[in-house]
């Protein structure tokens, strides 16, 4: 089966303490990572803080370019989903929702007639009206998260989204992306949490300084980021 | 030897609690212990037949034959007819080398215990470890049909497949636990493997995926939406300045609604500039002139214009920069956001400047339409101007204090307070380089004079302005991937 995104001996550079008359240090975050991602999978990958996950979201999703190997894709339209979606703090919910649907795609009255469908999956209530900033990390989440469901991107990456608000909103999200993910929907996700790994996922990988360690069925490469831990 | 029935069918009688103490052992496939504890369980309770049976198996199962062998004996003198004295007999004569024997035995045990789960299991797993595998699968099914009401010859049977590489029929058994048990993982999990061995991958997944969020996710459509390609076109340009729009007017929303005076500042501010310059220049060092607040607000509007603009866009791309790392939007957006966003604020400025300029008595006729050009060159300028400096200061980021004190400059050097005629005729041409200065003087030649701008000039500046405009856009296009990159570093 030929792969929606391949990647290629990838590796990606940070420049750090960038000052004049000091010369530059670089911090290798990704190391020739091969992988491949293909066609309504669901490859989950874990890995400690800094081991390069987002960066290779990053890259995956065509916001940065690799410093060395190369990536190929197949003509998939990749959308990252992250926690600090770029909302306006001073804009109210319902403003950054049609901005941020804009953003992924939608047209001006695309959006506004799925305005109400978000406003109500995300239970804000009047706080939808309100500015941004007068919102807690869980409600910011909340109204990431339901706009974010409103698209369907040929590859969906998300970062760390479902372990965020309550309990019960988090249960929300889960199914909503099992939902998806049983659509045939191709799902990349970050989480920390293995056991979401190993509930969602039909492959996994297991970043770390870098470079993947194990890759394969999640049960057995948490086994491995378990006992590397 | 399997022992996935440990768990699930020893069952505890409720005075029994106490046996969960030796089963957890056995759980955990810690056969000495298991053994060890059984043997203290069996002093307090001699009677229950558990308290041996177990014993000798966890005895089996860390290979220590000859206790099994010893206790099978006591065992067999206080409860002669169980069937487990047969069963576990049969096993240890397996252990010991003698499948003739331990056949012969399971046989009895078979013709007479036929209602007992651990006869046809125990039959079922040593044909299986002699290679018996009919054999094997028939002694299964007696399992599965001798206690229908337990899940572990179901398990034991699907497992069986398993091992034997049999996924087909796996599947099957694992359906036919899923039916009687749905609350069970392995219905689910385990033929989740199953399938995906036989390549099923979507099946596995459907599997696993029910059997931790239930059935119901599957008859749950979702309101998404398929987002149209990335194809670059009229529709993606269109969508690319209603973006830039919609962005600008919820900007300047939510600017307004901070402010007491909301909407009134758009006005109020152009008219205290222009006071304080009307107070030093005209009142206190009488250099002003006839008609000189009209010929400062003429100079002051389009320039404040200019200057708002490029204050706003000059940290535009820093300020974005969480877009840029998430949505992996064109960086042109930044600063042309910030231009609509102040060009916007700027327009009741000018109706001010008209209508200020019509009620000193100056006529509003058709030269006005001169102003259109004009306008546009000063629009493609500033752009231009703007974009450039948004783009460079990403990388130099100090300079974000020159900014400030360039525009200072460039607002004394443009004569916004004063008439360039009036500096030194050697210098005026060199005074006029400046585009600012240039454009402020067709201003005020259209609104004052009534007289035509300077086309020849104008139309080499707009050419020059519309000429840089695309060659900034060509940068940013090419710096696509390096602005995100800069902002992160």
């Amino acid at each position: 089966m030929e792969p929606l995104i391949s990647l290629q001996n990838v590796g990606i550079r940070y420049k750090r303490g960038n000052k004049f008359f000091r010369k530059a240090i670089y911090f290798d975050v990704l190391k020739s990572v091969n992988l491949n991602i293909y066609s309504g999978e669901t490859l989950g990958i874990i890995g400690r803080n800094g081991a390069g996950k987002s960066s290779l979201l990053k890259i995956i999703s065509g916001i940065l370019k690799p410093d060395s190997g190369q990536i190929v894709n197949n003509g998939a339209l990749v959308t990252l989903l992250a926690l600090q979606v770029g909302f306006d703090p001073n804009l109210s919910g319902r403003d950054n929702a049609i901005f941020g649907g804009m953003l992924q795609g939608f047209s001006r009255k695309g959006i506004e007639k799925k305005i109400d469908e978000i406003r109500e999956y995300a239970e804000l209530g009047d706080f939808f009206f309100e500015p941004v900033r007068t919102y807690s990390n869980g409600m910011r989440a909340r109204l990431g998260f339901s706009l974010s469901i409103t698209i369907n991107p040929d590859v969906l990456l998300v970062d760390e989204i479902l372990s965020v608000g309550d309990q019960y909103f988090r249960e929300k999200a889960e199914k909503t992306m099992v939902a998806k993910i049983q659509s045939d929907q191709t799902v990349v996700l970050v989480s920390h949490s293995v056991a979401q790994i190993n509930r969602l996922c039909d492959r996994a990988i297991y970043i770390s300084d870098g470079t993947i360690k194990a890759e394969g069925n999640p049960a057995e490469v948490v086994e491995v980021y378990r006992s590397q831990k | 030897m399997p022992d996935k029935s440990i768990s699930a069918d020893k069952e505890l009688q409720p005075a029994d609690k106490a046996f969960e103490w030796p089963f957890q052992a056995m759980r955990n496939r810690q056969w000495v212990d298991s053994a060890y504890r059984w043997a203290v369980l069996r002093k307090a309770f001699p009677q229950h037949p558990a308290t041996w049976f177990q014993g000798i198996d966890s005895y089996l199962k860390a290979g220590r034959y000859k206790s099994a062998k010893l206790l099978i004996d006591k065992a067999k003198s206080r409860f002669p007819n169980h069937p487990s004295i047969l069963i576990l007999s049969a096993q240890l004569f397996l252990h010991q080398g003698n499948t003739e024997k331990s056949e012969t035995l399971l046989r009895k045990a078979r013709q007479k215990h036929a209602y007992f789960l651990d006869t046809w299991l125990t039959s079922a797993q040593i044909a299986e470890q002699l290679g018996m595998l009919d054999r094997a699968a028939k002694y299964y099914n007696k399992a599965c049909q001798c206690r229908p009401d337990r899940p572990s010859p179901f398990i034991e049977f699907a497992e069986f497949y398993m091992r034997t590489g049999q996924w087909e029929l796996a599947l099957e058994r694992w359906k036919m636990l899923r039916n009687a048990y749905p609350q069970l993982s392995n219905g689910y999990l385990r033929a989740a493997d199953a399938a995906r061995q036989l390549g099923q991958s979507k099946f596995a997944r459907q599997l696993s995926l029910s059997y931790y969020y239930g059935q119901d996710i599957f008859k749950k459509s979702t309101i998404a939406h398929k987002i149209h390609s990335q194809n670059i076109g009229w529709s993606k340009i269109i969508w690319f300045l209603n973006l830039i729009w919609t962005k600008a007017l919820y900007n300047l929303r939510s600017e307004v609604h901070r402010n007491y005076l909301s909407y009134g500042w758009w006005i109020l501010e152009p008219l205290l500039h222009m006071t304080v310059f009307y107070v030093v220049f005209d009142l206190l060092l009488k250099r002003g002139g006839e008609n000189f607040p009209v010929f400062l607000l003429a100079g002051l509007i389009p320039w404040m214009w200019f200057m708002k603009v490029i204050s706003n866009c000059s940290a535009s791309i820093l300020l974005g920069q969480n877009l840029i790392l998430q949505v992996g939007i064109p960086s042109i957006i930044f600063p042309l956001v910030s231009f609509v966003q102040a060009t916007l604020k700027q327009i009741p400025a000018f109706l001010l400047l008209f209508a200020f300029v019509i009620a000193q008595g100056f006529t509003f006729g058709s030269h006005w339409w001169a102003l259109v050009p004009v306008v546009l060159v000063q629009l493609l300028l500033t752009i231009a101007i703007a974009c450039s400096i948004a783009a460079i200061i990403p990388f130099i980021r100090d300079l974000t204090f020159l900014v400030p004190t360039g525009l200072t400059f460039m607002m004394l050097l443009s004569g916004i307070f004063y008439d360039y005629r009036g500096i030194y005729p050697k210098y005026q041409d060199l005074f006029l380089l400046n585009p600012m200065a240039f454009l402020l003087t067709c201003y005020r030649d259209i609104i004052m004079k009534s007289a035509s701008p300077d086309f020849v000039s104008l139309t080499k500046w707009g050419i020059g302005s519309l000429f840089l405009c695309v060659f900034v856009f060509s940068v940013y296009r090419r710096l696509r991937y390096v602005f995100p990159r800069i902002i992160m570093e």
